[in-house]
């Protein structure tokens, strides 16, 4: 049977980043139970329920991780429920088929895709609530619909009131309507408006849950051992000393790693640092990232690779050719919250309580670790304490899964900051040769030639083993991993359909095949090749004598989006005026359907880049809640800083060198530069903001040192010679 | 082991421990107290501040042994009742400052300590005081914002004359 008639991969379309790939999960239910089901409860669909006491429960499919979704989608319910967001109660859904992404087809938050896809499917859940509790109402009080509206929470009408709980027996009888319309935007009361954030008390009193607060009774705490470098299994291990530590309870060999169980946390990491191993060596054994740069270098001098786009002939490249190599490092995500699961494994069924952005994806994980089916196991997310990315991979709640599983024992792994920087799915090392020809002073062509290695291969060839059928023979799920790698188009996403326009336009890819795992880092592809483009863009006008803004209006078309922030971001920014010994640099990219401008304002001090301001604009379609763009466009700014100015791991020998914040910094209070943010007015439906505040900082930022210095930084971190 | 107590939000505590065991895992594990969050173990983030006698430390290294005897805030410990939130926390609410919201407590335990040594504190004293203290969401021209909101607050929460005293939520 072949490839393409089982279906395996649904679509391999690209949507501006992100996750990319689906996969076909045939083997689930259409007409699972809806979550939180309740048999005295309104519940037309998986979405809401209102309870027989007026309840109005949302289940937030989408994982908060700060980036505003526990807000952004109870507001879009609110609105046609016509109650103020704040009287909805938002609880984490549990999995469910119909909380699969219609683009990614499974169940994840990700691809800064939460607000755009949620903008209809949840407004017309709550429509269609909205619509049965009318006519509940209509019947209960013998009135006409049209007579009625709602308001917080309660059916409003000519004699008063009435109270949702009043009306549940009746809305239950009531068929769904077939269809429903929505609240028209020039009528919206919360959308565009609403500016509070739902889950800040919470988080400003210290009682927001996060997956490392649940409590679960007689759980013991595990922390694993694994080996130095990745790949690596234990051979051997001697656990006579931790053994006789206060508090140990077991230590085993879980997969190739050893995990120590103990009654608390602190207890366990003194245990496990007396424990002897003996490791055997991974396959990445002798891998070094001064090495595979090298090794990138080389590629793009010597591989063809693959042809992603091409614009125009080539012969139409004419003139002088200038060619400028680029590079950056591998990034951890560094979520403050250090990865943990708490798992507890009984004789038919699992339960897991994390915090995790891609549940489907973890329950195949899990039912394939542990030889349970998904059915039997069941997900409770929690407040991330961060995920950029990070937590759609479900290796720690495998993990926990099984030392609960083996050990006997409910556990809550707990992952050290160390084994946090030294176990991640890192953002890939990528080399660039930007090449571009030059007739007098015309650009004549603009080429990029990636070398790096392939996230999709990566992610393809872990998952695949977990979300397709288990009788398929290995040799498939790495033929399906190959097919994805070779043409992964997070490694050229950004260089691509960039709305330039130059007579002759070219992008290549060349895989590297070696690297330490690599994954899905706020903004993936964009979070790089922003920095090539743009950077190489400047470069560009400066060889043709012109004005960086300038240079990018002359090469696009008057209806071009990009168009329309350059020049407000200009304005707002007073480009070309910069404050006395301050010096500009400018960037504009496109993630996630999103467009933002970047104006960033520099001084150098003791050959120290001081980043005063940063002017951004943003293009997103509606801001559901503008306050949290805001501050999702603040956040992508000092997380781009940080990788700018700071963020590089490096491996020796196939284990990463960096540990803690100490020698994997971060940006600080006193290096945070003013940050001003427009969004520009749109009427058409909301664009993803999580991620695309990121990639326009980074060229921005070198841009300015080029204006500041002369010296043209190709490399990432910035450093000054 | 090592018998241990002393005093946490106003309330006596008397339990035993090990030896060594950070007061960050004493609170969070032996007491449920997890509003104070782990992030690094090495007192280079700042997610696990509380305060000692009033002053900031960094639970995930400080022995609990050492606060035999002493008075511990966290976080929990700080609004002065269930509908009233401290200053700080309302100038935090004010200005939406968290995201994931995981270093918050931390960022709250800093500037409530800075505040009550300083009541009007510049950028630089900002600076200087809260750049111990990591947000990986990048909040911080909020947290400068709302340390600044919070320094006006403050004014009427500790007049307790004052008919506004206490910020309501």
């Amino acid at each position: 049977m072949s490839l393409s008639r089982r279906n395996f991969i649904k679509s391999t379309a690209l949507l501006g980043g992100g996750i990319a790939i689906g996969f076909n999960l045939s083997a689930c239910s259409k007409s699972a139970p809806y979550p939180n089901m309740s048999a005295t409860a309104l519940q037309p669909n998986a979405y809401l329920q209102v309870t027989a006491s007026g309840e109005v429960i949302l289940q937030l499919h989408k994982a908060e991780m700060g980036q505003g979704v526990f807000t952004g989608i109870t507001t879009l319910a609110a609105e046609e429920l016509k109650m103020n967001p704040a009287l909805i109660t938002v609880q984490h859904a549990e999995f469910h088929p119909d909380f699969r992404d219609p683009e990614f087809y499974v169940m994840i938050t990700g691809g800064s895709s939460s607000a755009r896809l949620s903008y209809e499917p949840v407004r017309e859940a709550a429509a269609t609530v909205a619509a049965i509790l009318k006519s509940a109402a209509a019947e209960h009080l013998n009135l006409p619909e049209s007579s009625l509206s709602l308001l917080d929470g309660k059916v409003v009408h000519a004699n008063g009131e009435t109270a949702f709980a009043d009306l549940i027996s009746i809305a239950r009888g009531m068929p769904a309507p077939t269809s429903v319309s929505l609240t028209a935007p020039q009528d919206f009361k919360y959308i565009g408006h609403y500016n509070q954030r739902l889950d800040a008390r919470d988080k400003v009193t210290g009682s927001s849950q996060f997956g490392l607060d649940v409590q679960y009774p007689d759980a013991l705490t595990a922390v694993l051992l694994r080996s130095p470098s990745f790949g690596g299994k234990a051979k051997s291990f001697d656990a006579i000393a931790a053994l006789a530590k206060s508090g140990v309870r077991a230590v085993l060999n879980v997969d190739g790693a050893i995990a120590v169980v103990a009654d608390t946390y602190w207890q366990a990491k003194q245990a496990a640092s007396v424990v002897k191993v003996e490791w055997e060596a991974g396959p990445l054994a002798g891998v070094s990232s001064d090495a595979l740069r090298a090794e990138r270098h080389s590629l793009l001098d010597t591989e063809s690779g693959k042809n992603v786009e091409e614009k125009g002939e080539q012969s139409d490249a004419r003139g002088e050719t200038l060619n400028a190599l680029y590079d950056v490092p591998y990034l951890a995500h560094a979520t403050m919250e250090p990865m943990n699961a708490v798992a507890v494994v009984d004789a038919d069924s699992i339960q897991i309580w994390t915090g995790n952005q891609a549940p489907d994806i973890a329950l195949s994980a899990i039912a394939d670790a542990t030889g349970f089916s998904r059915e039997q196991i069941r997900i409770h997310n929690q407040m991330l304490g961060g995920g950029f990315g990070r937590r759609i991979l479900p290796d720690y709640l495998v993990e926990a899964a099984r030392v609960a599983q083996l050990s006997g024992h409910p556990i809550k792994l707990v992952w050290s900051r160390e084994d946090d920087m030294r176990g991640d799915f890192y953002r890939p090392n990528s080399s660039v040769k930007m090449s571009a020809t030059v007739d007098g002073n015309v650009v004549t062509s603009l080429q990029a030639k990636v070398a790096a290695p392939s996230i999709m291969g990566q992610f393809v060839g872990a998952v695949s083993n977990t979300l397709l059928p288990q009788w398929l023979p290995n040799g498939l799920h790495n033929t399906l991993a190959g097919l994805a790698a070779s043409s992964d188009p997070a490694a050229t996403e950004g260089l691509v359909e960039t709305g330039y326009q130059f007579p002759y336009m070219r992008t290549d890819y060349v895989m590297q095949e070696t690297s330490i795992p690599i994954g899905y880092w706020r903004s993936v592809g964009h979070s790089q090749n922003a920095f090539f483009m743009e950077s190489f863009i400047d470069e560009l006008a400066v060889r043709t004598e012109q004005d960086p803004l300038q240079f990018r209006l002359n090469h696009l078309t008057a209806d071009s989006r990009r168009r329309a922030v350059l020049e407000e971001v200009a304005t707002r920014a007073d480009w070309g005026n910069p404050l006395p010994g301050q010096f500009q640099g400018l960037a504009v990219h496109e993630s996630f359907k999103t467009m933002v401008a970047q104006v960033v304002s520099i001084s150098i001090e003791d050959k120290k880049i001081k980043v005063h301001k940063v002017v951004c604009v943003v293009e997103c379609g509606l801001a559901i809640n503008p306050d949290i763009v805001h501050a999702q466009m603040e956040g992508g700014i000092v997380f781009a800083l940080t990788a700018a100015l700071k963020g590089e791991i490096t491996v020796i020998d196939g284990a990463v060198q960096q540990s803690n914040f100490h020698n994997y910094e971060m940006l600080r209070m006193n290096e945070t530069p003013d940050i001003e943010v427009h969004i520009m007015a749109s009427a058409a439906a909301p664009t993803g903001v999580g991620e695309p505040g990121v990639p326009p900082l980074a060229p921005a930022l070198a841009n300015a040192v080029f204006a500041a210095t002369g010296q043209r930084l190709r490399q990432l971190p910035l450093k000054l010679v | 082991m090592a018998e241990l107590s002393f005093t946490l939000n106003g309330r006596p505590q008397a339990l035993t421990v090990d030896s060594g065991t950070p007061l960050l895992w004493v609170l969070r594990e032996q007491l449920a107290m997890t509003g104070t969050k782990f992030g690094c173990g090495m007192g280079l983030c700042g997610a696990c501040t509380v305060h000692l006698e009033g002053s900031p430390i960094r639970s995930c290294s400080y022995p609990a042994e050492f606060v035999n005897g002493k008075n511990i805030t966290t976080i929990e410990g700080l609004a002065p009742s269930e509908d009233t939130l401290h200053p700080v926390q309302q100038a935090w609410l004010e200005m939406n400052v968290p995201q994931c919201g995981y270093c918050q407590s931390g960022q709250i335990m800093s500037a409530v300590a800075l505040l009550e040594s300083n009541q009007r504190p510049s950028d630089d004293d900002i600076d200087k005081a809260m750049s111990g203290n990591i947000c990986r969401c990048g909040t911080y021209p909020r947290i400068r914002k709302a340390i600044h909101r919070a320094a006006e607050l403050s004014v009427q929460y500790y007049q307790p004359n004052n008919a506004e005293a206490g910020a309501e939520s």
